[in-house]
């Protein structure tokens, strides 16, 4: 063994010594030759047959230096460095080819590995827990509830519940996520944090230590002893300067005393539920009782025991969930639950991998297409090639030889194409690192050539020089020599077989680019379709804020109503504010939805509810949004706690759970947070809005009325006669003399907020479009080579046709007409192929309107336009051939 | 057998060269090579430059060791002797060839 590695070391090392070695072993041999002649002349022989005799028995210097040099060192190494000399070579001899053949692998590998930059950052990057297959995300599931329906955060008695019942888990933890605590430092103005309540095991079912002091224990979960806080690396950084002296003393968290026992680790982070400041979660008798079954709020973390396998875990949690609905009929009606590991359902949650499998889809026929044209380019110059090729074979090199030489080419042009991709794609990563903002836990999360990237790179690199070089060299090694050698002029029809393997090339990259465009087409106006809809209010000039009462300061519902009352008469002092108006939720941002029960109504069967969309508004929150009351009345300040409850409904409720009937007082009751339901009436019926801008779905939509059941957590919403923005810094200061310790989270104009919640879309949107439009210059490229090729290789045919009398027109139409034919086929199968692309969509994209039968004529007719003009180019030039120089240049 | 020569199996020739190097000392290419065509009474069809790859072999195996030296007729000439792992090697190579000889003439003999 150790003789083995020591001969392999001596073999390597020999590689690089082989001048001296080389040189060595001639003196050696001359020696041997030399001493063999002496002896031959001692014999008596004549010196002329004693040299004879000598190189008889020698048998071949060259085969000895050969058999020595392969003993000696590594064959294969040596083949390799050989082969690359002489791709360098080529390299040089033609720049004009290698820049094509780079700068297109690079193109193609360069959006690659932008986009796989991003997949690697929101889909293989693993939370830094402990086995975090291990934890698994227990969710509530009910198919009424529009988005995700599966990822539904769960009540507090089932919380309860499964934490007792259930044998799967080792321990089990909770999280009510998505809290806005306000932070109010010394200095500086007050801040709204997201922050979560979290049960006091939740950092030990994920494993995860703190960086700084500890986590919480188990006494902290009392109320009492609950005023403990963990902050995110991050905001220990900004507001705090990193000082580990904050350990141990006290912030202001919603105006109250909190004591800073920990700082979380900077690689601490899960996505979506990535929060600024951790505190206890205090559970309650009440959050066991029946009514608290309503209030979906906690996302359930646990660790499966030692053992139990997923489908276990599901199977548990799903039988106990079908007990819940049997035993609480009322509130646990629908719902079931899901189980999910956690790396699984932080992506899930996230939603971004359908989006990302599109790009990745889009990208990957990017590069198809960039090989099949390199694969075109090396197939043309196989073609310009086959002579040396020829002799390199009549002098004995074999065709694996051949193949192996042709794909270190290709290797070598396919890692310069990579190392230039690279730097594009460093550039592409920073610029899609700078777009990715839309949301905070997008821009939280880094974007960059990690190892994952390079690795794929590589991978892609390599993959691609097989893909483009592999039919080519295959092609090249069958040359036939005799023909080869032979043929000293161009046959009148050369490379039949060539040109085929060409065609079928470009035939399948007009197919690639045509599925492309109109893939992207579908994308680009569905989303156009999307923001260009009536929301069914109007968004210009409405100003916006969310403001989030905290419980210290406002301790019953008659505070929080006498807070907007104040803020908002405030603000209607503005100069240039018109209807101020109060909003649990923005219209068009989606809002949550309950189950109903209509008066008179029987009960629907037990797979089925009623539910809607529901909506706290101040009485003016119609007129601010422009929203039509088509019948009945809005809300007045005579509908407060003191009289009936009343509701307002929305076209699609009338539609849905009233057709036929009279809406206007209906008894309806809403199965809503806080104390027992009561019936409300239907007083007014208002136009649809949009429920989510981003969808031209319109939902049943119930309006309260704030005074009524006000909530702490709202947004207020000014209409302005002039650039809303103007109004914002008044709003904020409106807002400090009415409470200074109150933060504002998000002062932004209404589109803004609109385009916010896009998020990624117009960008994705666009980058596809950008890919598309690469595909079809990649397209045309290729079909305007392959005829400009072809038309160069008939030159001589051409002569003849135009010698016995072709006219230049005809030439015209017979060159154009090839390329119109490839076209048309390429076309035909994109277009084949494109034809469920609307249904493919339509199940990845929920929502959206992908009809656009329009497309499938435009992309056609836009391709054959593309495709005949880089056929005209090369046409025009073969119209233009002279018979006397093409038939003498053969 | 005396009219075709023997084609030489695979590390056969190996194990001649370390053989002729321990009986005869340390010897250059060209001696080595006569020494075994003598030895085998000429029935051993060797091209004399096969030995350079057996040679370059051996050595990097550390088997022999080689160091340039004057013949007997005052030429420059690169002299291979047998290391001690080399004779190490020849023994168990020897004995499994031994034993392999035997058996085929065992077989062969049925």
């Amino acid at each position: 063994m150790i003789d083995r590695l020591q001969q392999f070391f001596h073999r390597v090392t020999s590689v690089f010594r082989r001048k001296k070695l080389d040189h060595d072993l001639d003196a050696e041999l001359a020696a041997h030759l030399e001493l063999a002649i002496e002896e031959n002349l001692q014999r008596g022989l004549s010196p002329q047959e004693a040299r004879r005799q000598t190189l008889i028995r020698f048998g071949g210097t060259q085969q000895a230096i050969e058999q020595h040099r392969d003993a000696r060192g590594l064959p294969g190494l040596e083949i390799l460095f050989q082969d690359l000399r002489y791709a360098v070579r080529a390299l040089f001899k033609n720049p004009g080819f290698t820049i094509a053949v780079v700068i297109t692998l690079a193109l193609g590998i360069a959006v690659n590995a932008t986009m796989f930059s991003l997949v690697s950052a929101f889909l293989l990057r693993r939370p830094v827990v402990h086995e975090p297959d291990r934890v698994v995300v227990v969710t509530s599931v009910n198919p009424a509830r529009g988005f995700l329906p599966d990822t539904n955060p769960v009540c507090a008695p089932n919380y309860f519940a499964w934490r007792e019942a259930n044998d799967v888990f080792s321990d089990i933890s909770a999280a009510d996520e998505y809290r806005t605590v306000s932070l109010t430092a010394a200095q500086g103005k007050p801040e709204a944090l997201p922050s979560a309540a979290v049960s006091s095991n939740y950092f030990g079912v994920l494993g995860v230590a703190a960086h700084l002091g500890r986590t919480f224990s188990e006494g902290e979960a009392q109320p009492g002893r609950d005023h403990v806080v963990i902050l995110s690396h991050e905001l220990w950084q900004r507001r705090f300067g990193s000082n580990p002296a904050i350990i141990g003393s006290a912030i202001r968290l919603n105006r109250e005393n909190y004591v800073v026992i920990g700082v979380m680790p900077a690689s601490f982070r899960l996505l979506g539920f990535t929060p600024q400041v951790w505190t206890p979660l205090t559970l309650t008798v009440a959050d066991r009782a029946t009514s608290a079954r309503k209030d979906h709020n906690l996302h359930v973390f646990a660790r499966l025991k030692p053992g139990v396998t997923l489908e276990q875990a599901r199977l548990e949690i799903s039988n106990l969930a079908r007990r819940f609905e049997q035993d609480f009929p009322e509130t646990e009606k629908g719902w079931s639950a899901a189980v999910r590991t956690l790396p699984d359902f932080l992506v899930y949650n996230f939603g971004i991998r359908n989006g990302l499998a599109l790009m990745m889809t889009a990208v990957g026929f990017v590069l198809m297409m960039a090989c099949a044209n390199v694969a075109g380019l090396l197939l043309a110059r196989a073609t310009g090639r086959q002579k040396e090729l020829g002799i390199r074979i009549a002098l004995g090199a074999g065709r694996l030889r051949i193949i192996r030489q042709l794909l270190t080419e290709g290797l070598l042009n396919a890692v310069i194409g990579g190392v230039v991709a690279l730097v594009l794609a460093y550039w592409g990563v920073n610029f899609i690192a700078t777009k990715m903002t839309f949301n905070e836990a997008i821009s939280a999360v880094p974007i960059t050539l990690d190892r994952n990237v390079l690795l794929f790179v590589l991978g892609v690199s390599v993959f691609s020089a097989v893909l483009c070089s592999l039919a080519p060299a295959l092609r090249a090694s069958r040359t036939d020599i005799n023909t080869v050698l032979k043929a000293e002029s161009r046959a009148a029809s050369a490379g039949r077989p060539h040109s085929r393997l060409r065609t079928v090339l470009v035939t399948g990259e007009i197919a690639l680019a045509m599925f492309l465009l109109i893939g992207t087409g579908l994308l680009i106006r569905g989303l156009y379709v999307v923001e260009h809809q009536n929301l069914g209010f109007q968004p210009d000039h409405l100003l916006t804020a969310g403001v989030t009462l905290d419980s210290a300061r406002y301790k019953d519902s008659a505070q929080e109503i006498s807070f907007v009352r104040d803020i908002t008469s405030r603000l209607q002092h503005i100069p240039g504010a018109g209807i101020v108006a109060i909003t649990s939720d923005l219209p068009a941002t989606g809002p949550p939805s309950v189950n109903l029960q209509i008066k008179g109504e029987p009960d629907l069967p037990a797979n089925q509810t009623r539910n809607t969309h529901d909506v706290v508004v101040s009485a003016d929150y119609f007129s601010a949004a422009e929203i039509p009351v088509l019948r009945g009345r809005t809300f007045t300040e005579m509908d407060s706690a003191a009289s009936s409850p009343v509701v307002l409904v929305n076209q699609e409720f009338v539609h849905r759970h009233l057709p036929d009937q009279e809406p206007l007082g209906k008894q309806i009751r809403l199965s809503v947070t806080g104390p027992t339901p009561k019936w409300c009436e239907i007083v007014g019926v208002v136009a649809n809005v949009k429920n989510y801008s981003e969808s031209p779905e319109e939902h049943p939509e119930v309006y309260e009325p704030f005074l009524q059941r006000p909530v702490s957590s709202f947004s207020i919403m000014i209409r302005t006669k002039a650039d809303p923005n103007s109004l914002a810094s008044d709003l904020r200061s409106a807002l400090e003399q009415a409470d200074a310790d109150l933060p504002l989270l998000h002062v932004m104009s209404m589109p803004a907020v609109i385009d916010l919640q896009k998020g990624g879309d117009v960008l994705f949107a666009r980058m596809l479009g950008v890919f598309a439009l690469l595909a079809l210059v990649f397209a045309a490229i290729g079909i305007y080579a392959l005829i400009a090729y072809s038309v160069g290789q008939r030159t001589h045919e051409i002569g003849i046709r135009v010698a016995l009398g072709a006219g230049s027109k005809q030439v015209l139409r017979m060159v154009l007409l090839e390329g119109l034919k490839m076209t048309a086929i390429g076309a035909a199968i994109g277009l084949a192929v494109a034809l469920p692309l609307p249904k493919v969509f339509a199940a990845m994209f929920t929502g959206l309107p992908f009809s656009e039968p329009r497309l499938y004529l435009i992309v056609p007719l836009a391709i054959i336009a593309v495709s005949m003009l880089a056929t005209y180019i090369p046409a025009r030039r073969a119209a233009s051939v002279d018979p006397t120089i093409a038939l003498r240049n053969s | 057998m005396t009219a075709a020569k023997l084609d030489l199996l695979q590390g056969t020739l190996d194990l001649m060269v370390l053989q002729t190097l321990t009986a005869m000392g340390p010897l250059h290419g060209y001696g080595i090579a006569r020494r075994i065509e003598q030895v085998s009474g000429d029935k051993v069809f060797l091209n004399q430059g096969t030995i350079y790859a057996s040679l370059v072999r051996l050595q990097q195996r550390g088997w022999i060791s080689s160091a340039w030296g004057v013949s007997s007729n005052n030429r420059k000439a690169k002299f291979y002797s047998i290391t001690k792992k080399g004779r190490k090697q020849l023994s168990e190579d020897a004995v499994n060839w031994q034993r392999l000889a035997s058996v085929m003439s065992r077989v062969l003999g049925m």
